[in-house]
């Protein structure tokens, strides 16, 4: 049996105790005793007897403070402290918070497109493109695409297989002209790495699209060789990376294939 | 003269609306219940009356900060007991050494006749309240405030810890010391057969 200890007795003497510990204070004849004696010194001490302070007590006191005290200025627009007015205040604040984070999260925004542009000099910036300027991105990105393509499947082509052969001839035709297009759209808007890229991917296309008697397989090395010495296909994904993603998410496809 | 009979929360609006001689009413009405309190915890009739006359000086100067959910009555006690504490805290410490255990308690001790059912737990009524302010003084003040409030003021431990500014725990705590420190202090005092 545990008995009460003094805390515990402390909080039943100013009757704030547990209920267990009033029941094992009924049972246990020892904590009863001990108890009695608690509160025996506990009744004992009582404050010594109050000073008398009489009925002009009051007055007094009054009369000691009241010319240090001074006026309060009348509350001429006491609606201004009402309920109303204090309900007017909260709405305002919230409003001015709302503004406030609207502003900052677009002002956030403003500069993590300014920080990602920095970051990558080299990026075509997507908010500052016209809608015209925006189509020729697109057909722009198109065609590298396909260049790239048409490059990765030269690179891997067999001059015997004229299974192979025969389709790179047509791509190569098709996207001449496309190229032409686009060479010069960067010529105009002063994008000379774009333009000279498209140059050498125009002297590529033209030889494969019109060779004299067909592709063999001197003729293909040549071309390998050609496209390899001046990097065009690595220059190709490089052009392609600058190019922001038109594309949704959705429809999504990797940069580049397997080499 | 002093204006009675309008209650605490209109005689505020008063004030705040330009009446001063309305907080005379207010003065009259606790300034007993002020005393009392502060004379409880300072033990001392001068520092009583100048805690009370202080806390009725800061009642009026931060009159606008009080809400009227509470009761002015509750509001300006408070600032007493706190005005009681601070003063109390000023004063020089009174060595405590001798609180936990009197170093020679026939000192302290006093024979009188058995005359109770319980002489052996008996204490001398006429001279206790000296005594009991002699080892209240030996307490920290927030001790000796808690106890006060609590024994004879009568406050539950949330109010203590409300008038103190502490959690009604460590409310609770100090009181229990307190109780503690006094009946080690007060326990020479029994008459020994």
């Amino acid at each position: 049996m545990k008995h009460l200890n003094e805390e515990e007795m402390t909080e039943q003497y100013y009757k704030q105790g547990k209920a267990h510990a009033r029941r094992h204070l009924e049972a246990c004849a020892e904590c009863a005793e001990d108890f009695a004696a608690f509160k025996s010194d506990l009744d004992a001490m009582q404050s010594a007897e109050l000073p008398a302070r009489d009925a002009a007590y009051g007055e007094r006191v009054w009369r000691s403070i009241a010319p240090c005290l001074p006026v309060y200025e009348a509350r001429k627009r006491s609606w201004l402290r009402s309920g109303a007015w204090r309900g007017l205040s909260y709405a305002s604040a919230c409003a001015v918070l709302v503004a406030g984070a609207f502003i900052a999260g677009r002002v956030w925004e403003h500069m993590q497109i300014r920080t990602t542009a920095g970051a990558n000099p080299t990026a075509i910036p997507q908010k500052a493109t016209p809608p015209q300027q925006r189509l020729v991105v697109v057909v722009l990105s198109d065609h590298l695409e396909r260049s790239e393509r048409l490059l990765v499947e030269l690179k891997h082509a067999d001059a015997g297989s004229e299974e192979m052969v025969s389709p790179l001839r047509d791509e190569a035709r098709s996207l001449l002209t496309a190229n032409r297009v686009c060479r010069r759209n960067a010529e105009k808007n002063d994008d000379p790495a774009l333009a000279a890229a498209l140059a050498r991917l125009d002297h590529l296309l033209v030889e494969l699209a019109n060779h004299q008697g067909g592709l063999n397989a001197a003729a293909l090395a040549r071309l390998q060789e050609e496209m390899n010495s001046d990097s065009l296909l690595f220059e190709v994904r490089v052009l392609r990376s600058r190019i922001p993603d038109q594309q949704p998410a959705a429809n999504k496809r990797p940069i580049g294939g397997t080499i | 003269m002093v204006r009675m009979g309008k209650n605490d929360h209109a005689a505020v609006r008063a004030i705040l609306a330009g009446d001063k001689e309305a907080y005379g009413a207010l003065v009259v009405r606790h300034s007993h219940s002020l005393f009392r309190v502060a004379f409880r915890i300072t033990g001392n009739e001068a520092d009583a009356e100048d805690v009370v006359q202080e806390a009725f000086l800061r009642g009026y100067q931060k009159l606008e900060s009080f809400e009227a959910r509470s009761s002015f009555g509750t509001w300006i006690y408070r600032i007493a007991v706190r005005g009681a504490l601070d003063r109390i805290s000023r004063r020089p410490a009174v060595d405590s050494s001798r609180v936990a255990g009197s170093a020679d308690p026939e000192q302290d001790e006093v024979q009188v006749a058995d005359t109770a059912v319980r002489p052996d737990r008996l204490l001398l009524s006429g001279e206790i309240g000296a005594l009991l302010q002699s080892a209240l003084q030996r307490l920290t003040p927030a001790e000796r405030t808690a106890f006060v409030l609590r024994h004879m003021e009568d406050c539950t431990a949330e109010e203590i810890a409300a008038a103190l500014g502490i959690a009604p725990n460590a409310a609770k705590q100090a009181v229990f010391r307190a109780v503690k420190k006094l009946r080690i202090r007060l326990a020479a005092l029994r008459v020994k057969r």
